[in-house]
C-alpha cells in the first residue's frame, strides 16, 4: 500500500522497475509538513517586513495637484512605458489584451507532452531561454533609447561634441516622433479626408463622418510600434528557425516566452526607476521624487 | 514463580494527557487519534474539510521545493491572508472622499495594530502580484501546461487579471496623491481604447474623473466582486488540478 512496505519479493518482481505506487508518497505528513513550514515562514516574513517598513500615505488627494511625474502602480509601469511610445489606445488597450490573448493560448499551440512536468527539461531549452532573454533586453532597451534620444547624447559623448550638433540631415533619426516632423512628407498626407472620400456614410443616408487622417502621424503612432512589436518576435523566431537553433515548437514557445517576460520587466524597471520628471529617462540615481 | 502484573500508577502527565485527549468533547472533535499508520493518514488527508483538497499520496519529485518552490500554494496563502487583514481594515474605514483619507490616518495613529494590519496587507498585495508572476513563469518553465492542463493554464490567466484588478482597485483606497494619481493614470488608458473606451472608463470611475463615485465602485470591487470572482476561479483552478492527475510530471 505504500512506499517502503516491506514484502517477500520474488527474482522477477525484483527485476522490475519501480512501480508508480512506489515512487509515490503521503500527503500526510509529507506534503502537508512542506506546507505548514513555508506558510509560517511567509507569515514571519511578511510580520518582520510589516514591522520594519511603514506603506506609503502621502498627503491627501487633491485633483488640482498633479504631481510631475504621476505613476500607475508598478505593475503597470510596463504599460505607463509603451504609452510613451505609441498611441495610447495602442499601449492601454490593445497590447495588454493581445498580449493576455496570446498568453492564454500558449498550451493549445505548444501542445506536444514531452518532457512535461520537469524544469526546461527539452533539448535546447535553456538555450532558449538565454537567447529570448538577452534579445527582449537589449532590443527594449535599445528602442527606449533612441525614442528617448538618449543615442544623440552617446553620440555627443563619444565624439566631444553637443547634443545640438547632431547632423541637421540626420535630424529624422532623433527619435520616432522625428519620423513625422523632420521627413518631407507630402502635405497632402497629412489630411486625408477619409470622411469624404471613401466612407461615404452620407449616401446612405447617415451623417457625414469628419474624418481626417494624418498619415505620417499614424504611421509613428500606429504602424511603426505595431510593426515592430509583431515584427521582432517573428523575425527572431524565423532566423532562429533558418539557423537550425530552433527547432520544435516548444523551443519557439520558450523563446518567445523568455523575450515576453524579459520585455515585461525591462519595461516595468525603467518604468519604475529611469523616469523621472516629466517621465523624462534619467540613471535612478538621478531620478527625484515626484513635485506638484 | 509467577508474579502477577500490576498496573503502575500513573504519572501526573499521563492523566493529564487523558483528560485532555481523550475527553469525551475532543474525542467530538477529532474523532481520531494523530494518524500514525500510512491507512490513517491517508485517511486524515482524505475525511477532513480542509485537506480533502490534497491527493492521498503524491510522487516523491512533486515533494522537491525546488520544483514549484510552493508558488501557487503562497500564492493562495497571501490571498487569504489579505482577507483576513482586509476584514480587519474593513472596520475602520468608511469609502466616502470625506473619510476615507481621515480613516487611514486614523487606523495608522489611533488603532491598536492598525498600522501592521496595514503593512501586511500592502506587502502581502504587492508579494501576491509577485508569487502569481513567478508561479506562471514556473508552470511555463515545466511544461504543466501541456494537455490535458491546457484550460487550466487558461483559469490561471485569468486568475492573473483578477489579482492584478485586485491590486488596481485597493490602490484608490487610501485616497492619498499615490492612490489618486495612480488611478487617474491607469484609468485614463483604459478610456484611451477605440469607440469603447470612454463608454468603458465612464462605468468603472462612475463619471468623467475619479471622484466619490469612483471611490465606493473601486471599494464594492476589491471588498466584494473581485474576491469573488478570484475564489471561483481558484476552486475551479484547484479541482481541474486533482481531475488532471495532480501536477504535471513526465510520461
Amino acid at each position: 500500500m505504500v512506499a517502503g512496505t516491506p514484502t517477500a519479493q520474488s527474482a522477477a518482481v525484483r527485476g522490475r522497475a519501480r512501480r508508480q505506487r512506489e515512487e509515490e508518497l503521503l500527503v500526510w505528513p509529507d506534503l502537508v509538513f512542506i506546507e505548514f513550514i513555508a506558510a509560517t515562514l511567509f507569515m514571519l516574513t511578511f510580520t518582520l517586513l510589516s514591522i520594519a517598513v511603514n506603506a506609503p500615505l502621502q498627503d491627501q488627494a487633491n485633483p488640482a495637484h498633479t504631481p510631475n511625474p504621476s505613476k500607475a502602480p508598478w505593475y503597470f509601469l510596463n504599460l505607463q512605458e509603451l504609452l510613451l511610445h505609441m498611441h495610447p489606445a495602442l499601449a492601454g488597450v490593445v497590447v495588454p489584451t493581445v498580449a493576455l490573448v496570446a498568453l492564454g493560448a500558449i498550451p493549445y499551440y505548444d501542445n506536444d507532452n514531452e518532457r512535461q512536468g520537469e524544469w526546461l527539461a527539452t533539448p535546447r531549452a535553456w538555450t532558449m531561454v538565454w537567447i529570448g532573454t538577452i534579445v527582449g533586453f537589449v532590443g527594449t532597451l535599445m528602442l527606449v533609447i533612441w525614442d528617448g534620444q538618449k543615442h544623440v547624447v552617446l553620440w555627443a559623448q563619444l565624439t566631444g561634441k553637443d547634443v545640438a550638433d547632431w547632423p541637421e540631415k540626420l535630424n529624422w533619426l532623433r527619435n520616432a516622433r522625428a519620423l513625422q516632423n523632420d521627413i518631407a512628407w507630402p502635405s497632402s498626407w497629412e489630411a486625408v479626408p477619409l470622411g469624404s472620400k471613401i466612407l461615404r456614410t452620407d449616401l446612405l443616408g447617415l451623417p457625414a463622418i469628419d474624418l481626417d487622417v494624418n498619415i505620417p502621424a499614424m504611421i509613428v503612432e500606429q504602424m511603426l510600434p505595431t510593426g515592430l512589436m509583431i515584427g521582432l518576435p517573428v523575425l527572431l523566431s524565423a532566423v532562429l528557425w533558418k539557423l537550425g537553433i530552433a527547432k520544435t515548437r516548444r523551443d519557439h514557445m520558450i523563446v518567445q516566452f523568455s523575450g515576453f517576460i524579459s520585455v515585461f520587466l525591462t519595461l516595468t524597471i525603467l518604468g519604475t526607476f529611469f523616469r523621472g520628471l516629466g517621465m523624462e529617462l534619467f540613471w535612478f540615481w538621478e531620478v527625484s521624487p515626484a513635485v506638484s | 514463580m509467577a508474579t502477577t502484573e500490576r498496573p503502575e500508577s500513573r504519572s501526573v502527565t499521563d492523566r493529564v494527557y487523558d483528560a485532555v485527549f481523550h475527553s469525551y468533547f475532543w474525542r467530538s472533535i477529532f474523532r481520531s487519534g494523530y494518524p500514525n499508520t500510512p491507512r490513517n493518514q491517508m485517511l486524515a488527508v482524505a475525511t477532513n474539510v480542509f485537506l480533502h483538497l490534497h491527493p492521498t499520496r503524491i510522487h516523491r519529485t512533486h515533494v522537491r521545493i525546488t520544483h514549484t518552490f510552493c508558488l501557487g500554494g503562497l500564492s493562495f496563502f497571501l490571498f487569504l491572508g489579505l482577507t483576513i487583514t482586509g476584514v480587519l481594515l474593513m472596520f475602520y474605514y468608511v469609502p466616502s472622499i470625506d473619510r476615507a483619507y481621515t480613516d487611514m490616518q486614523a487606523l495608522e495613529t489611533d488603532v491598536r495594530f492598525g498600522m501592521l494590519m496595514r503593512n501586511m496587507h500592502r506587502w502581502m498585495a504587492h508579494g501576491m502580484v509577485l508569487t502569481v508572476l513567478m508561479h506562471m513563469m514556473r508552470v511555463f518553465y515545466t511544461g504543466a501546461y501541456k494537455p490535458p492542463r491546457e484550460f487550466n493554464w487558461v483559469v490561471g490567466v485569468v486568475l492573473l487579471v483578477l489579482t492584478l484588478l485586485l491590486s488596481f482597485t485597493g490602490y484608490l483606497l487610501p485616497w492619498d496623491e499615490l492612490a489618486f494619481w495612480a488611478i487617474t493614470v491607469g484609468t485614463n488608458m483604459v478610456g484611451s481604447a477605440p469607440i469603447l473606451g470612454e463608454p468603458n472608463r465612464f462605468v468603472l470611475i462612475g463619471g468623467f474623473d475619479v471622484g466619490p463615485n469612483a471611490l465606493i465602485r473601486f471599494y464594492t470591487l476589491h471588498v466584494i466582486g473581485l474576491p469573488l470572482l478570484a475564489a471561483i476561479f481558484m476552486t475551479v483552478h484547484f479541482w481541474r488540478i486533482r481531475r488532471d492527475g495532480g501536477l504535471a510530471r513526465p510520461l
